[in-house]
């Protein structure tokens, strides 16, 4: 149905896609995958009409689709593009959003909200959703919001769906009703175009899989003739080591950080330990506290109870600085909103918790430099120079410079939660790499994932949360995906 | 073959990006100059050069510390008034007399006292901005008018004359070395702030802050307070430019002084380069910005155009510059 044939594109001067040929069929799902800078969103991106392709054609429906076609044009042929993220009008209704620019109207110009509120209703419910479109999108959890945006795609009369990274932001449950989803919507004859980091992910939804790497195909396979050890490999162009951790062999007694007793809104009598050289996990669907419990250990939420204890010893932590005083480190989840400044370099990311530490008015330059560029040589940044600015870097090396300010600052306790959303395969080992070496070297790892298979690689323990509450703690040796979501769902 | 030309070739178009984006108000500022001199001739003159310095100064003062507070992702819309308000206080102060002749309050104190007072107002919008987490357009709008009452107030509406005698004269009017005495306070002034901004652990929060609050917060920086400093900083200069405004006229215009004085230094702030959005800016691009706009002054006198036009000629100013800095997508 879709040929994309000897498509190439350049920005500036640096070639991103080197003819590449990309072919759906009606109603097939196919999987796209690649590192972080493969192209696939490029590639996506020309599809959706965003970017124009240098040279090339494509071809839907036997119609060969001109070359500077607006994305407006795209959607009318037929195909639509969910990005990976959402952008929504968040003061609008539901329903506003789903008919942006397209709002059915009256005669006399003015728009119809009746029936805009009776023709979304009417999609939703074809999505098996029960979302009002009269509710304002900021109400709505990110879910029902990637939802809307599926209606919106649907409202176009789509055939060919392409979707950027759809379950980044989801919790199992609802990643299962995305899969349900696609399948029906492959049942009906849509195209779906799936492209994600998680192989596995694609392993259970697609029928064909694609492969690309530095801006070239590398590879077109049918799911069921390769496994997702397989994909790493031809992403990465090498074997990917998975490996699987074992169960915490240091000093059970050398408990780092204790926390008691957390309540507040959400979150309901919560405690854990954590020992010197840990590793530890934190599972459990999204809004199951887990971030929020993070937030109130540094300072950020207020509980109304709870006490924290570092090596054995009380303290009270009112701000983030008191939680910096203390040796905790916080790399949070969302490096665009808290984690970095992105409009600055990399080396004042990396220094600004190191200089609170520091005394002194002036920053010292020399010292400043000299730990960016240590930062850069031991977390494998890759930059141009420490004076690039963190908004030009790869989500990988984003995170990587996220990381390099708690190292700096001396962490003796970090916390990381989702340390490799939108991080490519290649960067994640590398970043497993750094957190298992500041292990051991005794640093406690606090780890915040709602990505299981990471939690099996590299959580030495794993704390399951559900509702606010702890509700089961499994060692290493006993840990399997099932077990995990029994206590996550506490079923 | 073709190919590694047009990369050379890009590589210098690149360059020349470069140069642009960094440097494009030091390019626009020397062809201002040019084409100045091309068309008035008089306009080089040194008396004139000087007298531009000596003019643009009292509004870059302000502009110094505004650029602060923008680069921290605020505004401030007070510094006219409150240039009113601690003037009036300067000058009440320096109209006292003994029966002798000799001041009630020496100079210095009356200077100092009116610094404090508007820092005060700095701080005040500070606080409020912060604790109250209100929009610094809205709260800096609303301590304006207040500051403007008040001055109104205490001078029943009308001119205060102070005592025109030296030297607190000479403050504003003073030249020291051929060069005037505002002039060199705001570059002794531009280059303390330079190296807070560019060399303090400080300045390069108050970048942070205005880059991303949020960031800033979870590393520890202690936002609110990076905030309040960056508003009584400019406070502060409010106070100089006062001083140095008051020593000139020796006089204060209850309705006049000051006023329109923040949106000039805002534009100064603007034309240098600096983001409104926060978080990127330089004191280089402030000094040339609001020298720019004294040049635009002085040469509207020069050419004999009519007073009226000026806010047009700024108004295209300021479109020039932004269209200028607009960052590629």
């Amino acid at each position: 149905m879709l040929s994309m044939q000897g498509i190439r594109k350049s920005f500036f001067v640096v070639e991103v896609l080197h003819e590449v040929d990309f072919t759906v069929d009606k109603g097939e799902i196919m999987g796209l995958c690649g590192e972080n800078g493969a192209g696939k969103s490029t590639l996506m991106k020309i599809l959706a009409g965003i970017h124009a392709q240098d040279s090339g054609d494509i071809v839907f429906k036997d119609t060969v689709i001109r070359r500077n076609a607006t994305p407006l044009e795209m959607q009318r042929v037929g195909i639509s593009m969910i990005h990976q993220e959402l952008n929504f009008l968040d003061e609008l209704t539901v329903a506003q959003n789903i008919f942006l620019c397209r709002e059915p109207r009256y005669p006399t110009g003015l728009i119809n909200f009746g029936r805009m509120r009776d023709d979304a209703a009417a999609i939703l419910e074809k999505l098996g959703e029960k979302i009002d479109p009269k509710r304002k999108m900021r109400d709505l959890k990110i879910a029902q919001k990637q939802m809307v945006e599926i209606a919106k795609a649907i409202s176009f009369n789509v055939e060919l769906l392409v979707m950027d990274e759809p379950t980044s932001m989801l919790t199992g449950k609802e990643t299962k009703i995305l899969f349900d989803l696609i399948a029906n919507l492959s049942a009906q004859g849509i195209a779906v175009v799936y492209i994600s980091h998680r192989l596995k992910e694609i392993i259970d939804v697609c029928h064909k899989v694609t492969v690309l790497k530095d801006g070239s195909l590398v590879a077109v396979k049918n799911v069921a003739d390769v496994t997702a050890h397989d994909l790493a490999a031809l992403m990465v162009g090498r074997d990917v080591q998975e490996t699987k951790a074992s169960d915490f062999a240091g000093d059970p007694d050398a408990v780092a950080l204790e926390v008691r007793d957390v309540s507040d809104d959400l979150l309901k009598g919560v405690g854990f330990k954590v020992r010197r050289g840990e590793i530890l996990g934190f599972s459990g669907l999204v809004g199951a506290g887990r971030t929020e419990l993070m937030e109130v250990i540094f300072g950020i939420r207020k509980p109304r109870t709870g006490r924290v204890l570092i090596d054995g010893r009380p303290i009270t932590i009112r701000s983030a600085m008191d939680a910096i005083r203390a040796d905790l480190g916080f790399v949070t989840e969302d490096r665009k909103e808290t984690g970095l400044v992105l409009c600055r370099d990399i080396s004042e990311n990396s220094n600004y918790v190191f200089w609170q530490k520091t005394k002194g008015f002036f920053k010292r330059k020399k010292t400043s430099a000299a730990n960016a560029e240590r930062m850069i040589d031991r977390l494998a940044i890759r930059c141009s120079s420490p004076a690039q600015n963190v908004s030009n870097l790869s989500g990988g090396n984003q995170q990587k410079v996220a990381l390099a300010k708690w190292l700096l600052s001396g962490a003796k306790v970090l916390v990381l939660d989702e340390p490799t959303r939108g991080v490519d395969v290649g960067a994640r080992q590398e970043i497993y790499l750094i957190i298992r070496e500041l292990a051991a070297e005794g640093v406690a790892i606090v780890i915040v994932s709602s990505d299981l298979p990471e939690i099996l690689t590299i959580c030495e323990r794993v704390i399951i949360m559900h509702e606010g509450r702890v509700t089961g703690t499994l060692a290493a040796s006993e840990l399997s995906e099932a077990k995990v979501m029994y206590y996550a769902t506490d079923v | 073959m073709e190919a590694i030309e047009r990369r050379s070739e890009n590589r210098l178009l690149e360059f020349i990006k470069g140069i642009w984006r960094d440097y494009s108000v030091v390019v626009v500022f020397v062809a201002i100059i040019g084409i100045c001199g091309a068309f008035a001739p008089r306009f080089l003159r040194p008396e004139n050069l000087l007298n531009i310095l000596r003019n643009t100064s009292i509004v870059g003062s302000i502009a110094l510390g505004m650029t602060f507070v923008i680069i921290a992702g605020g505004i401030d819309l007070s510094s006219g008034p409150v240039l009113a308000t601690s003037g009036a206080v300067l000058i009440f102060l320096q109209r006292m007399v003994n029966a002798d002749g000799t001041p009630v309050v020496p100079l210095p104190i009356a200077i100092l006292a009116c610094c404090a007072v508007a820092i005060s107002f700095g701080f005040l919008n500070g606080i409020v901005i912060t604790k109250a987490k209100l929009p610094p357009f809205i709260v800096t709008l609303a301590v304006g008018i207040l500051a403007r009452s008040i001055t109104m107030y205490v001078c029943r509406g009308a001119t205060i004359m102070g005592n025109n005698i030296p030297p607190f004269t000479r403050i504003g009017s003073g030249s020291l070395l051929g060069i005037p005495i505002p002039f060199l306070v705001v570059i002794v002034m531009a280059i303390i702030f330079h190296i807070v901004l560019t060399r303090t652990k400080y300045g390069t929060y108050v970048f942070a802050v205005g880059g991303n609050e949020n960031a800033a917060r979870y590393s520890g920086i202690k936002v609110d307070r990076i905030r309040i400093v960056t508003y009584m900083m400019v406070g502060l200069c409010a106070g100089v430019a006062a001083t140095m405004e008051m020593s000139r006229m020796a006089a204060v215009a209850a309705a006049t002084s000051g006023a329109q004085y923040e949106f000039e230094a805002i534009t100064a702030v603007i034309v240098g380069g600096t983001s409104l959005a926060g978080g990127r800016g330089r004191l280089i691009g402030t000094i040339v910005g609001f020298i720019i706009l004294g040049i635009v002054n002085n040469m509207m006198i020069m050419l004999n155009i009519s007073p009226y036009l000026s806010g047009a000629v700024k108004g295209a100013v300021i479109l020039f510059a932004v269209l200028m800095q607009r960052r590629e997508r």
